[in-house]
């Protein structure tokens, strides 16, 4: 789940640049304001620019690990639309993507409710909640393999003492069921951060529209429907963003709880692209595929945008 | 690879790829070459892999105490060793010698990372005690590119304990795969949780070094000699698969074995309740610590003879190197008498006959079972062995867990075959 904090800070920036317009600066405080950006427009070129030129040049090479690259023009392209282990991969993701989305947003939804009134024991189950996010991914991966294990995982004694499985149960040997271990992981360990962002969308929206629709009688549902949900519009777009463009990069919770078993039906898009990458050692092809994916990635977030865009908004 | 080398993690994010590809290592070389009179001076840089992190840093302060020329060790996460390893050596600054695990020797020799040290290798006066294996390995188109350096061999272990509650004999073990099968039987009915056998299912580096030995030894093989033609179709693999999911339907295997990708047969064997499982010397301290009453015995085929996977790492001298002289003075002195001898009774098996039967041996029945392997040792030969065996969702990962588990193993036999087929087509 990366995400980069960058688009976080894009508009604010963008705002700012545009409110000096025509306030007649002089040539001299230009050059030092280019001055104070110099030093992000370089880190943004040279840790993101370049690396992304770079990844489109050699997506139109043979490019292995040792040896010369070779130009191939769309060929890795053309390979990619009928590799089936990508496309398998790229199905896996989207079926990922859209079980843990909603998954997600209701648990972070329903969270964000109850420590809403933000008193003490509140705020004290707020922490709690929001604890797992300071967790690594990688790190919380391993941790739930582990519990999760059969025979000596204490979650999968758990289970099977409340009768869920049986002795001989393996969680990882099924599609679903490993699917389901990773899910409960990831809900866990990121539903804090939804939950806060979601929080901060709540307490944004004026007790008195709620007030004013309660005098006119409607319910606790006809309010959360009418009111909140509409009202916390952008915040919801934020964080579905967030969530989905995580979904679509996920690597590490299959890499290591599953494997990608078993029988590489738990392989994501970034996966597949590591395995062409690094142990099958075409560099070229893994650019194409992550070019690719940045592209479904840029549609699917152009979506999101556009069906959640504020249209009436004041 | 041996299957201890669990990979950790590697966290690769989609749009980091060129950059990594790009801008790895900048450990320049060492310097200098021979001084007059021909000893070699000057320093070199020496790479070596997590696992080996121990035995190396002793080996090269030993070197160090007695030669002129000072080596300086760099430790590299083993997840991504190869990796780095490449995008040193193609921008010309990897290290003047590098130790490899030995399946990747013939990936580096065919793209002219690795020296010829053919010369090295003839002026050895020791170089036809050398284990077979691990030559075939630094054997690229009649030249030698790599010195064996570690070893290590699979056999099958038994826990003699169960072996006597099964109302087996502990001094018997199973010589052929009915052997296996029935003794197996009679162990898992003890019950209470007892199994006879395990083997680590999701594990590609794990079934190259313990299965492939099951089809040797009954006359088959998984790749042609050249390693141009997969024939993971051929009628011993079958025979062997189907050996494996006779035990699986048995009940013979824990539950646990479909998902192993390598770090539960230890766990498993000490802990008493399994009965057998192949494994190689990597294994035995955590064996002894248990305080195990066990054997190993050779790993057999369908009806008799024995074979073995010979492991471990090739010593190699990285083409460009500054310091030529030097890098050939560590790799020989790697392989002698005296750091050998050491290695031996630091925890890695010698890679020569005559120290295996001197030293290694005498230090236990399992160690003596190692030795004998090693000593006739195979490895499949490949420039996408990885590819094709080690990654564990490769083609060779995918045929052994869908035919133990769901039984087709036609269906498995041939879909491997195929995408085996393909690495090797891709690469040449």
């Amino acid at each position: 789940m990366s995400t980069s904090t960058a688009s976080l800070n894009q508009k604010p920036l963008a705002r700012g640049i545009r409110s000096t317009r025509g306030t007649g600066l002089s040539t001299q405080r230009k050059i030092l304001g280019a001055l104070f950006a110099l030093p992000t427009v370089v880190m943004i070129a040279t840790f993101f620019l370049v690396p992304l030129g770079m990844t489109f040049w050699m997506s139109f090479n043979r490019w292995p690990l040792l040896g010369k690259h070779k130009w191939i023009g769309l060929e890795n392209y053309s390979t990619a639309l009928s590799d089936s282990n990508f496309l398998q991969a790229l199905k896996f993701t989207l079926e990922y993507t859209v079980i843990i989305t909603p998954i997600l947003l209701v648990f972070g939804f329903g969270l964000a409710v109850l420590v809403r009134r933000g008193d003490r024991p509140a705020r004290f189950f707020q922490s709690v909640y929001f604890m797992p996010v300071a967790i690594g991914l990688a790190s919380a991966s391993f941790l739930w393999l582990f519990m999760t294990q059969s025979q000596i995982g204490p979650l999968w004694d758990l289970m099977r003492r409340i009768g869920l499985i049986s002795a001989t149960s393996n969680l990882f040997a099924g599609h679903w069921s490993s699917l389901m271990v990773v899910n409960a992981m990831v809900t866990w360990k990121v539903v804090g951060l939804q939950m806060l962002l979601l929080l901060s969308g709540l307490q944004s929206i004026p007790d008195e529209v709620s007030e004013a629709a309660r005098v006119d009688g409607a319910s606790g549902w006809q309010r959360l429907w009418y009111i909140t949900v509409p009202l916390l519009r952008p915040t919801l777009a934020l964080v579905l963003v967030f969530s989905v463009a995580g979904s679509l990069l996920a690597f590490d919770q299959f890499y290591i709880m599953t494997s990608g078993g078993p029988s590489n039906s738990t392989i994501t898009a970034v996966y597949a692209i590591y395995r062409n990458s690094f142990i099958q050692f075409k560099l070229g092809y893994g650019a194409a595929l992550s070019v690719l994916l940045m592209v479904i990635l840029a549609i699917v977030s152009a979506i999101q945008m556009l069906l959640l865009r504020n249209t009436d908004h004041t | 690879m041996i299957p201890r080398t669990i990979r950790v993690v590697a966290v690769a994010t989609t749009f980091g790829l060129g950059l990594l590809a790009a801008g790895c290592s900048s450990n320049s070389g060492g310097s200098q070459s021979a001084s007059g009179n021909g000893t070699p001076t000057g320093t070199i840089t020496v790479w070596a892999r997590d696992a080996e992190k121990d035995f190396m840093g002793n080996l090269v302060k030993q070197y160090n105490s007695s030669h002129q020329v000072q080596a300086q060790l760099t430790i590299i996460p083993s997840a991504n060793f190869v990796q780095k390893l490449g995008t040193a050596a193609a921008a010309g600054n990897g290290p003047d010698v590098s130790s490899l695990d030995l399946v990747f020797a013939p990936y580096f020799a065919s793209t002219g990372v690795l020296e010829d040290i053919t010369s090295t290798y003839d002026s050895l006066s020791y170089k036809d005690q050398f284990v077979p294996g691990h030559v075939a390995q630094s054997t690229w188109q009649g030249k030698i590119y790599a010195l064996p350096f570690t070893g290590d061999a699979s056999v099958l272990f038994y826990n003699k304990d169960l072996f006597k509650k099964a109302g087996l004999d502990p001094n018997k073990p199973p010589t052929t795969w009915a052997e296996i099968r029935s003794d197996a039987k009679k162990i898992t009915a003890l019950g209470k949780g007892t199994y006879g056998f395990t083997f680590a299912g999701a594990c590609g580096g794990c079934n190259v070094f313990e299965f492939t030995p099951y089809i040797w030894a009954s006359g088959g093989s998984v790749l042609s000699d050249d390693g141009k033609k997969a024939t993971l179709d051929s009628s011993q693999v079958t025979d062997a698969l189907q050996f494996y999911r006779d035990m699986w339907t048995d009940g013979s295997m824990p539950s646990a074995a479909e998902t192993d990708s390598g770090n539960q047969q230890i766990p498993l064997f000490t802990t008493g309740k399994v009965g057998m499982t192949a494994l190689g010397a990597f294994a035995i301290p955590s064996f002894d610590a248990a305080k195990m009453n066990y054997a190993a015995t050779p790993l057999p085929g369908k009806d008799g003879g024995t074979a073995s996977f010979a492991g471990g790492d090739v010593i190699t001298v990285i083409n460009g190197t500054k310091n030529p002289a030097g890098a050939a003075d560590f790799v020989k002195w790697a392989t002698d008498t005296q750091a050998q001898t050491w290695l031996a009774k630091n925890g890695s098996a010698p890679i020569r006959k005559d120290l295996l039967e001197s030293v290694y041996a005498k230090q236990g029945q399992p160690y003596a079972e190692v030795a004998k392997g090693l000593e006739v040792g195979k490895v499949p030969f490949s420039v996408v062995e990885n590819a094709i065996f080690n990654d564990n969702n490769g083609p060779w990962v995918k045929m052994i867990h869908d035919s133990v588990f769901t039984g087709n193993i036609q269906a498995a036999q041939s879909t491997g075959q195929q995408a085996a087929q393909k690495l090797i087509d891709q690469a040449s």
